[in-house]
Order: C-alpha cells, then sequence, then structure tokens
C-alpha cells in the first residue's frame, strides 16, 4: 500500500532525511524509533506531503501507486485526512482552542463526505464513542481546554479517523501523558488498526510503546534508517551499534537491577544537522566504529559496516 | 460569565464618570477665568462678573460638576455659548457625519490590513511580505493629513474624480459617498499600517502552532485553515490594537474633517475653540474620550466572544 | 557584528534630520521668515532650490527651520513626559502596595485622551500655543514611559541579587539607583526613540490644526496648513513639509525598531 523508496529532505544546512526506504502492507503496524532530531517526525510529515517549505523533498512515496513526492498540493490534499491522516504530539495544543470538539471532527466529514451539519455531528459523536470517551454526545459542545491530556488526545484520534483513513501516522501520540493514559492510548490505536484493517505508523522515541502495539520496527538515527525488522526481532536482537545502545539505555523497572550502577547511555548527542559525518551518521559516537565508517556510508540492514565485514 | 459582564460594565461606568470629571475639572479649575476667555480681554469687569453669574461660575467646583453631570446622563450638556442653541443639539446634527466617516474609515481599515496582514505572514521572508512591511512602515511614518493632500492633488486637481472637500449632505447618498471617499481613504490607509504589522506577527505566531497542522492533515485547503482556523486565533492581539487605535481614528477624524471641510464634530469643535465657546468644547472632549472608554470596553467584551478560555474564567 | 538594516538606514535618516536642523542654527540659504512678496511662487532655481511660497519665502530654509522646530519640540515634550513617567513606573515598581495600583490606574485611564484632545481642552481654556503643544504632547508620553519603567522594574525587583541587596538592609532608594536604574534605560532609551517620532508626528498635527506652532515661526505641519488652501495654485509647496515629516519619523522609527531588536535578543530571533 505505502512504499516508501530513497526518500531525502534536504535543507541548508544538509540532509536531514537520507534515502529513507519502508514498505507498508494494508493493515500493517510499523514503528519508527529514533531520538529527537533524529529526523522522525520530519518523516511522518513527508509522507502526508507537509514537510517544511524550507525543504527540499526528494525520491518516492507510493501510496496505492500513486506518486506523492511533487504531486500537486490538491491531489495531496484530497489524499490528507481521507486516506492517510496524522496525530500529532502534544495533544494539548494539537486542537484548535477556540472550536467546540463536535465542529472540529464534523469540520472535515461536512467538507471532505458532503454531510450535513447534523449528520456530522452525528457521526462526530459514534467516533468519540469508537475512541471510548463516555457520554459522546455531551463531549461534542465541550471545547479543548475543557478536557484532561488523555480526552483531548482520543479527540485527536477521532478527528483523524473521521473520514476513514487507510494509514494513520501518530507522532508522539503520548509523550505529555502519564504512564497509565499512554498505555490506554496505545491499547486504542492497537485496537483501531485491528479492527478498521487501518495501517498503522507509530513514532516514538519510546522502545517499550512500540513493543507494545507495531509488528515493525525501523530504527531512524541522524536521518538514516539503520535497521529495521519484526519489532520483536529487533528489540531482542539488535544488530546495529546504535540499536544496541538505544535498547540498553532503556529504563528497566525491575528489583534485579542494580541500583547503585548507573543507567547505561550512549555518549555524546546527536550532532546538529551541519555536523553529521558524511559516511555512517553514528560514527563518532559508535563504540565498534571502524576507520572507514566516518566517510563511507554502509548500507544493507542493519546499515552498519560490521554488519557486512 | 453574566458576573464576568456585569464586573467589567461597572468597571466601565466608573471610567466614563471618572473623565467626565477629568475634563470637567481641568477645564474649570486650571487657572484662567472662563468670563475671560469667552469675552476677552478688552471686556469689562462688571460684563465679566455677570456672565460668571449667568454660567453659575460662584458656586463651588464640586458642585457646579454634579449639576453638570446631573444633565449630562439625561443629554443635557447645556447651551453653547456662541452658537445660542442647546449642545446636544449641536452634536445630533453632525454626528451622523463623523459616524459615517469613522464606520467607513473602520471598514477599510480592517478589511485591508487583516488582507495585507495574512498575505504578508503566508508569504513570510518573501518579496510580498517586504512589500507589506514598506507599506506599514510607511503608513505609519505619514501624517493622514498630509496623505489627504496628496489624494486631493491627485484626484482631485489632476484627474477630477473626485471633489477635493466639503459635503453636499444627504439628500443625495451617491454624491455624499462621494465626499467620503478621500477622507475615509486616507484615515485607512494610515491606521491598516500599523494593524496589518499586528496581523502579520500574530499570523506567524499562530500558524506555529500545532492546531494548524492537524487542519491541514485533515485536508483542508489553504485558504480555509488561514480564515477558519489561524485567524480567529490571532484575533485577540488584532483586536486589543484595534481597541487602542480608535483613540487615533478619533483624533484622526477630526483632523481630517478639517482637511476636507466635512461639517462634523471635528470641524465643530475647532469652531467653538476660535469662538471660546467652553461650554461646547468641554462637552465635546467628554464625548471624544467616552468614545474611546467605550470602544475599549467593547473591545474587553469582544475578548469574551472570541476566546472561550476566557468565558471560563469568572 | 552585522548592524540590522533597520538600524543602518533608521541612523542614516535620523542623522539627516539632526544635521540639518543643528545646520539651520548657523546657516540657512536664505532668512526663512523674510517676506519678498515679488519673489512668490518662484519655481525651483540655484538661489531657491525648492522655489518659494506664497509670500515670496524661501522653501528650503523654512524646511531646515522646520526640523530644528520639530527636533526642539519633540525633544523638550518626549524627554519632560518621559522623565516624568519613567519616575512614577520606578516609585511604582519599588514602593508597590496601593502607589503602584494608583499610578497604573492613572495610566490605564489616561488612554482616554489622546494628545490632540488634550491639546483642545488647553487651547480652549489658554488659547492654542506652543506651549500647550508641548504639554499634551508630554502628558501622553508619562503613562507610556510609566508602564514601560515599570514593568522593566518590576523584573529586576524579583532578581536574586536584589532581594540579596534588600535584606542586607540597602533601602529602596539606593536599589532603584545601583541596580534597577541601569537595567531600565535599555527599554527606556528604545521607547524614547520611537516616542519621538510619534512627537514629530503630533506636533506636526498640532500645528497643522493651529494649535501648535503659531505663525510666523516655521513648522512643517504650519507649512502643509499654508500650503493647503493653495493646492490648485501651488500644488508643490504641499509635498516638501510631508515628506520631511515622512522621513524624520521613519528615521525614528526605524532606528528604534534596530534599537530593540539589538537590546532584546530573544524578539530578535523571534522575527
Amino acid at each position: 500500500m505505502l512504499e516508501v523508496s530513497g526518500l531525502s529532505v534536504a535543507f541548508k544546512a544538509g540532509l536531514a532525511l537520507r534515502g529513507a526506504a519502508l514498505t507498508l502492507a494494508k493493515g500493517e503496524r510499523l514503528g519508527i524509533a529514533g531520538e529527537s532530531g533524529s529526523g522522525k517526525t520530519l518523516l511522518g510529515l513527508s509522507l502526508l506531503g507537509m514537510a517544511p517549505e524550507a525543504a527540499h523533498v526528494t525520491g518516492s512515496v507510493q501510496f496505492d501507486g500513486q506518486e506523492l513526492v511533487g504531486a500537486p498540493e490538491t491531489a495531496l490534499r484530497s489524499l490528507r485526512g481521507q486516506r492517510i491522516a496524522m496525530v500529532f504530539q502534544e495533544p494539548l495544543s494539537a486542537l484548535n482552542p477556540l472550536r467546540r470538539v463536535g465542529d472540529l471532527i464534523a469540520e472535515p466529514l461536512r467538507l471532505h463526505r458532503g454531510l450535513s451539519r447534523a449528520a456530522a455531528l452525528d457521526r462526530a459523536a459514534a467516533l468519540l464513542a469508537e475512541v471510548g470517551l463516555p457520554d459522546p454526545t455531551a463531549r461534542l459542545r465541550q471545547y479543548p481546554h475543557e478536557m484532561s491530556g488523555g480526552q483531548r488526545q482520543r479527540v485527536t484520534i477521532a478527528l483523524a479517523l473521521a473520514c476513514d483513513p487507510d494509514l494513520l501516522i501518530a507522532d508522539e501520540p503520548t509523550t505529555a501523558l502519564d504512564v497509565q493514559v499512554a498505555a490506554h492510548i496505545l491499547d486504542l490505536l492497537r485496537d483501531l488498526s485491528t479492527r478498521r484493517r487501518m495501517a498503522l505508523i507509530l513514532i516514538s522515541h519510546d522502545l517499550r510503546a512500540i513493543a507494545r502495539v507495531t509488528d515493525r520496527l525501523a530504527i531512524l538515527y541522524g536521518g538514516d534508517i539503520v535497521e529495521q525488522g519484526p519489532t520483536a526481532d529487533v528489540l531482542a536482537a539488535p544488530r546495529h551499534p546504535y540499536t544496541q545502545g538505544l535498547i540498553a539505555a532503556r529504563p528497566v523497572l525491575s528489583a534485579s537491577r542494580d541500583r547503585r550502577q548507573p543507567l547505561p547511555t550512549i555518549p555524546g548527542n546527536v550532532p546538529a544537522l551541519a555536523d553529521l559525518p558524511p559516511g555512517c551518521r553514528f560514527s563518532g559516537r559508535c563504540p565498534v566504529e571502524l576507520p572507514h565508517c566516518h566517510s563511507t556510508r554502509p548500507t544493507g540492514n542493519p546499515a552498519c559496516h560490521r554488519e557486512a565485514t | 460569565m453574566t458576573l464576568l459582564i456585569l464586573r467589567r460594565l461597572l468597571g466601565f461606568a466608573l471610567t466614563l464618570l471618572a473623565i467626565s470629571a477629568a475634563v470637567f475639572f481641568l477645564m474649570n479649575v486650571l487657572p484662567g477665568d472662563p468670563a475671560m476667555v469667552i469675552l476677552g480681554i478688552e471686556s469689562t469687569e462688571d460684563a465679566r462678573a455677570a456672565l460668571r453669574d449667568q454660567l453659575g461660575l460662584n458656586d463651588p467646583v464640586i458642585w457646579r460638576y454634579l449639576a453638570w453631570l446631573g444633565g449630562a446622563v439625561q443629554g443635557d450638556f447645556g447651551v453653547s455659548y456662541s452658537f445660542k442653541v442647546p449642545v446636544a443639539e449641536l452634536i445630533a446634527e453632525r454626528l451622523p457625519m463623523t459616524l459615517a466617516l469613522a464606520g467607513l474609515a473602520t471598514v477599510v481599515t480592517v478589511a485591508l490590513a487583516l488582507v495585507l496582514g495574512v498575505y504578508a505572514a503566508t508569504h513570510h521572508g518573501r518579496a510580498g511580505d517586504w512589500a507589506v512591511m514598506a507599506f506599514s512602515q510607511l503608513g505609519i511614518a505619514i501624517p493622514a493629513f498630509w496623505l489627504s493632500m496628496l489624494l486631493v492633488i491627485l484626484f482631485a486637481v489632476t484627474l477630477r474624480w473626485l471633489p477635493p472637500g466639503g459635503f453636499p449632505g444627504w439628500d443625495d447618498p451617491i454624491a455624499a459617498l462621494r465626499a467620503l471617499i478621500l477622507p475615509a481613504t486616507a484615515l485607512a490607509l494610515v491606521q491598516s499600517a500599523v494593524l496589518a504589522r499586528v496581523t502579520r506577527s500574530a499570523m506567524l505566531e499562530v500558524m506555529r502552532q500545532t492546531y494548524i497542522r492537524t487542519a491541514t492533515a485533515t485536508g483542508l485547503s489553504p485558504a480555509r485553515v488561514m480564515w477558519r482556523h489561524a485567524l480567529p486565533n490571532a484575533l485577540v492581539p488584532i483586536v486589543t490594537i484595534i481597541g487602542m487605535q480608535v483613540a487615533n481614528l478619533v483624533t484622526g477624524t477630526i483632523v481630517i474633517e478639517n482637511v476636507f471641510y466635512l461639517p462634523g464634530l471635528g470641524r465643530l469643535v475647532f469652531q467653538a475653540i476660535s469662538n471660546r465657546d467652553l461650554i461646547t468644547v468641554q462637552a465635546m472632549v467628554t464625548l471624544f474620550a467616552a468614545i474611546v472608554v467605550t470602544a475599549n470596553f467593547l473591545v474587553d467584551l469582544a475578548y469574551l466572544w472570541i476566546d472561550p478560555r476566557l468565558r471560563a474564567r469568572t | 557584528m552585522r548592524l540590522p538594516a533597520n538600524l543602518l538606514i533608521g541612523g542614516t535618516l535620523v542623522a539627516l534630520v539632526l544635521g540639518t536642523a543643528a545646520l539651520s542654527l548657523v546657516w540657512t540659504p536664505h532668512d526663512a521668515t523674510r517676506i519678498v512678496v515679488a519673489m512668490k511662487f518662484q519655481p525651483p532655481s540655484w538661489s531657491h532650490p525648492l522655489g518659494t511660497d506664497q509670500l515670496g519665502r524661501d522653501v528650503v530654509s523654512q524646511l531646515m527651520v522646520g526640523a530644528r522646530n520639530s527636533v526642539a519640540i519633540a525633544l523638550v515634550a518626549v524627554l519632560l513626559g518621559g522623565g516624568i513617567g519613567t519616575a512614577l513606573g520606578l516609585l511604582a515598581a519599588a514602593v508597590g502596595g496601593w502607589v503602584e495600583e494608583v499610578v497604573m490606574r492613572l495610566a490605564d485611564f489616561s488612554f482616554a485622551f489622546p494628545a490632540l484632545l488634550f491639546a483642545i481642552m488647553l487651547a480652549a481654556v489658554f488659547g492654542p500655543s506652543l506651549t500647550n503643544a508641548v504639554i499634551a504632547i508630554a502628558f501622553i508620553n508619562i503613562p507610556v514611559f510609566a508602564r514601560v519603567a515599570r514593568a522593566s522594574a518590576a523584573q529586576v525587583w524579583t532578581r536574586g541579587y536584589v532581594l540579596a541587596a534588600a535584606s542586607a538592609g540597602r533601602g529602596r532608594a539606593a536599589i532603584t539607583w545601583d541596580h534597577v536604574i541601569p537595567n531600565v534605560l535599555a527599554p527606556v532609551t528604545v521607547q524614547l526613540t520611537i516616542e519621538f517620532a510619534v512627537g514629530i508626528l503630533a506636533e506636526a498635527a498640532l500645528s497643522y490644526l493651529g494649535l501648535g506652532v503659531q505663525p510666523p515661526t516655521p513648522s512643517w505641519g504650519r507649512m502643509l496648513s499654508e500650503a493647503q488652501t493653495l493646492l490648485y495654485l501651488a500644488p508643490q509647496l504641499a509635498i516638501w513639509p510631508g515628506v520631511c515629516i515622512m522621513v524624520a519619523v521613519l528615521g525614528f522609527n526605524l532606528l528604534g525598531d534596530g534599537l530593540r531588536d539589538l537590546s532584546d535578543p530573544m524578539l530578535r530571533r523571534a522575527r
């Protein structure tokens, strides 16, 4: 259904996404993991043709055989919301504060589906019920600020589902929520995907969230997809040194962990766009670096020179 | 919500009371003899004493203020010394002219500023944006009365399309409108300069918000995203500036009426000054200040109408 | 560091206006007020680069003296109003409590009286004069500077080293002098520059309406009001005074914007 190949996004400072390749079948759930600044959100936006104006996008994004890179704005607009929908992080600011929740959800239904106001509001109530908000009819008249963070995130999901998209992209949908609410939202996303046979891309820095929801996993670092495969396999046996570091740095709550030991971390920070090494993006921070890693870009899955030798 | 409006209403009434007192005391307590101002230095002491008596100037000033205020709330501002008719009548006669000019100018100002501001914001950093910013800087630097003269030179003196000034009365609406085009344009171009700039920066701020992304991601057209989602969220700062500009609009109207010889309140106040008609000037200054205060009160109410989050706070 | 464009353009225009005003003190091509009826409505020439007006007075000389008058009036009025306003703002921030409340309420309330309205009142009571215009322009500046000074001063008063000085027994006046004033200086300077532009505009409007500079003293606003009666006969007389006002106001506005960008890096980044 979705086929991404050689997708690159260039800014003045450098390449923020470098030849990304992904495929996604109908109803499949893909996780995209990486630190902030790795290009996760940009990848999500590019799939909707919504990369920032300053960005130069090349490569190919095929959706049901239709090429989206370089497609006219009107063509992209008829896909957005109707075939591909996106849920953004920060549920606190993702909803227009001046509009009632019902009107927000009804708007795309009225514009894309031509429903009357009453019919659109009925449908909106049904959607709110589907995302697990109690008393949906009363919710329609509420403003976003009258709801909790978790409730608002459910509303943004309902809004994304309004026109029955085939693909839902959820960008860090749980960052601002507390753990328990986050777990509910993640389960909701997984169930919706199953029930509606809707493909799902979950973008997150949180590997546990991804493990909870997705079938497959792609690890993004510095604009490169460094490793991808079935979620369980990648997490159980990471092959790229970056993935290994990421998994090791994950805090584990268990009685067995020795609390006097510091949590393992990956040394250094993700470099700024202009300072990324030309070869393997991870070189410089990599514990098992080879001499040519800095200058030569590794290929394959995982994209690592060590793995290739 | 009702409580909130009531509280605002009370504040509004108190402010009106305060400005009426400020104007009254400023014009009556300042060193200077109103009788001398009205009659001139050549007048005899007897004549001045008689006038002071007639005007009630020998009563304590508080007492005079309360008497004046009592009349004012009933629409009685006293009798004009120079026109020999009630001030209220003078004002009622000229008010439609001024309201028409100010109203027309405001409509054009807001429309022009919103279009320019939104355009500049959506073309941020490009040529259109720079053009709007340059227009804005120039508009702020150009006095409305000079712009009026340039417009008269171009459209009345050279092209002879529109009258250079004067007002034909309301009997011929087309002629009346033609007489108002240049004055309203001069006012609007200058006023919209500031407002376009504020609209632009407010829009730029709003366009960064996630809910704008959300709206785009649901497949709405850019025009709908701009006008239905972004602009309403930018309205609070825009309305604030509109409220602040009412003071400029009032003074602008006074000036422009004098440029175009339009028989409105602005002309009246200058006739009253040159006639040393203190009673009329006092009523009119109070009226102008009251208009400014009222506009700001309406802006306060507009906030509540725009933003449900403010309504929630009681 | 590269100077921002608005600072550069604004500075140049302001230097031009101030330079002309200063020059007019020692030299003008002709006596700006000398009436030579025989020389009326002269077209531009070597002797009169912008021609002469309806009374044969040299336009360039009048514009130069007009620059001096505009600058002087705006300077006196804005410094007067700005000084009183800043003092009130500092006082409000230092004392707090009901004093602050009263000062800020008065500042809120004074928006109802734009300069023109205030000048109208004064003109009605005392008759039109330059002094009234100066007082009116000064008056509208008081609340502006009171707000700016209080806002910046209030921030300083919450800082750790100020609280430390206060707890060490330093008096409010001493703290205001040592710590608050140096920090308030930058925003007040920026505001002065911008209000200077407003002052020039206000002076022009008041003089145009006959409430400011009185004849025969040359002033840009008064030149325009005289030119207005001659729009059919000599439209060229209505051009140059307006251009001068525009250049001066534009200059001070751009300079003010540039100074604000310099003093406020946060703002500069946001733009």
